[in-house]
């Protein structure tokens, strides 16, 4: 697939988030704190907005994926399936109330469930790098609903 | 393709000191032994340090309360009729008395204990050691004073380990697995990271330590000896892996692995790095810790719908898992006290709020022994006394601790948030 058609797709499937997700709120909060130090293959900018609107949200204790979650997971599936050797890292996340060991096997659970749902719409296993940092790496710091509901997530990247 | 890069710095500075942590005794016991310590003859400058230490050692344990010094009686001969009487007046239960030789490579503090009641000396021991080892003197010295008196052993020079999080201005968060004494002095660097540390574990010699570091991107689980600073990742394999415990005869390391798509509790045995499975369940197996004999394990699982306490009896062939906490519907990171008569774990009360509770095998209820909002990580002392455990006051994270006689204490940082301390087996 060359580059334009690529872009042309990412902007497409950026419209459809647009127009029916309410993820958009977390958005650019999200985009701007990707980890430092952890760079896997060069994305385009285009597979980048879409990534940064995958993130999957989760409910306390949880980690089921929601319809919503659903709707940001099929514009990953369609990017890796229009770009066969893109690998990417499905990194779950928990809120901070719990141990930290439960709450990193609670994360894994969360990336594992992300990854099910990938590998059922046709990507290979070995194409997902699934791992968890459980409580250690929240995006919102303080020690509320609000802030809780934003970390309980999966970032694609 | 995919090429990871990692930026990572690590500092390896098991030298380095800080005193970050400051002892804050926050409550007594109600009924605690009187002990009356006259400042030790020979060297004023050690006297005083001696005694500060001391005092703090003794009043932490939660069993103990030294008189005021200005109210001390002036004496020449301890062992005499009148002397133990005007004690008695004061008061006092103990009277404790010593004598520092210092040369110049050498400190040697001898001491001795009276009980006031019985009119007689229970104690004359002697501690030696460098000049630089004055802190470890105190310690030893209170650790004596302890067990003479109470008759359980002391552990004011056990030491802790903790992670460290400090936050630039850009909110950049350096990570770093400490060492220091039990009091919370004596500060060191074990490993320094630019990601996330946790699950810092003793070896039962108190020589090398375990813990969780994502500097590869991921948990693994490493072991490193603590004078050298020599480490190494324990199991090389391309999964998640943390939650490391170590065997009470250091031979083996339990750990939980994700290889399975799931958090399955393994044992590693460290010799051969030889893996065996201890459990296979679709939900979460972790947080073992071996009991103080090593016939049993305890982890927290989810199987029943809610993470829950479970035992493991590893002298049974392929053993069944026995749950063992029934209490509300969160109680996790579990471990057995040094006499195993109970566990102290993580529990979450109906208000959502998490506490630091202990169950007796005997009692059928659970104690809640905490009050904050976000207890974690407790861990027992070698002599079953004291929990040190992980608090939040306001967004701050710092270490708190309680003795099973009441006392309470803090050790907040001056620097950044404290948190997940371990407490190590004895060391004298």
């Amino acid at each position: 697939m060359n580059k334009p058609t690529n872009i042309f797709f990412a902007v497409l499937t950026l419209l459809f988030f647009n127009a029916c997700s309410s993820l958009q709120v977390t958005e650019e909060a999200i985009a701007d704190q990707s980890v430092a130090g952890v760079s896997l293959t060069p994305k385009s900018v285009a597979a980048k907005a879409v990534l940064a609107n995958a993130v999957v949200y989760f409910e306390y204790d949880k980690f089921n994926l929601t319809s919503k979650s659903i709707q940001a997971l099929k514009g990953v599936s369609q990017l890796m399936n229009r770009n066969p050797k893109m690998t990417l890292s499905i990194e779950g996340h928990a809120d901070e109330r719990g141990t930290r060991e439960y709450n990193l096997a609670l994360g894994q659970r969360r990336a594992e469930s992300v990854a099910n749902y990938l590998i059922a719409n046709g990507i290979k296993r070995n194409r997902l790098i699934i791992k968890s940092y459980g409580e250690e790496r929240p995006l919102s710091l303080g020690s509320n609903e609000s802030a809780w509901s934003k970390n309980r997530r999966v970032e694609i990247k | 393709m995919n090429k990871i890069f990692i930026l990572i710095t690590f500092l390896f500075t098991p030298m380095f000191c800080f005193g970050e942590l400051f002892l804050e005794i926050t409550k007594g016991s109600e009924d605690p032994y009187k002990v009356a310590m006259i400042p030790f003859e020979g060297n004023t400058r050690i006297s005083n340090q001696l005694q500060n230490i001391m005092r703090n050692d003794l009043i932490r344990t939660g069993e103990f309360s030294i008189l005021d010094e200005k109210l001390l009686l002036p004496i020449k001969i301890i062992d005499d009729e009148l002397v133990y009487k005007d004690w008695k007046l004061l008061g006092m239960d103990y009277l404790v008395t010593g004598k520092i030789v210092k040369a110049e490579n050498s400190v040697d503090i001898n001491y001795e204990i009276y009980d006031i009641h019985k009119k007689r000396k229970v104690r004359s021991s002697k501690v030696f050691g460098i000049p630089n080892q004055i802190r470890q003197l105190a310690h030893y010295t209170s650790d004596g004073i302890y067990e003479s008196i109470t008759g359980i052993k002391g552990i004011a020079a056990t030491r802790l380990l903790y992670v460290n999080e400090i936050k630039d201005s850009k909110l950049i968060s350096t990570y770093k697995l400490m060492l220091a004494d039990s009091d919370g002095d004596n500060e060191k660097i074990l490993l320094s990271s630019s990601e996330p540390i946790i699950s810092p574990s003793w070896s039962p010699d108190g020589k090398r330590v375990a813990y969780v570091s994502f500097e590869t991107g991921m948990a693994k689980v490493f072991i490193q000896e603590i004078s050298s600073g020599k480490r190494e990742a324990v199991v090389s394999k391309d999964t998640q892996i943390s939650s490391p415990s170590w065997s009470p005869d250091g031979k083996y390391l339990s750990l939980t692995l994700y290889q399975d798509g799931n958090a399955e509790i393994y044992i590693l045995r460290l010799r051969d790095r030889t893996l065996t499975r201890m459990t296979n369940q679709f939900a979460i197996d972790t947080e073992s810790s071996w009991s103080p004999k090593g016939n049993k394990l305890l982890f927290t699982s989810g199987r029943s719908g809610s993470p829950q306490i479970y035992e493991l009896d590893l002298r049974r062939f392929n053993p069944k898992p026995k749950r063992i906490s029934f209490e509300g519907t969160y109680n996790a990171k579990a471990s057995y006290l040094p006499n195993e008569e109970g566990i102290i774990f993580v529990h979450r009360s109906e208000d959502g709020l998490f506490h630091i509770a202990l169950k007796y095998k005997k009692e059928n209820f659970i104690r809640v022994l905490t009050e904050a909002k976000m207890d974690e990580s407790p861990s027992v002392a070698p002599n079953g006394n004291m929990v040190v455990y992980g608090i939040k006051e306001g967004d701050l994270s710092m270490l708190a601790g309680f003795s099973l006689s009441g006392a309470r204490f803090k050790l907040p940082s001056s620097d950044g948030e404290v948190r997940e301390p371990a407490w190590s087996n004895f060391l004298r």
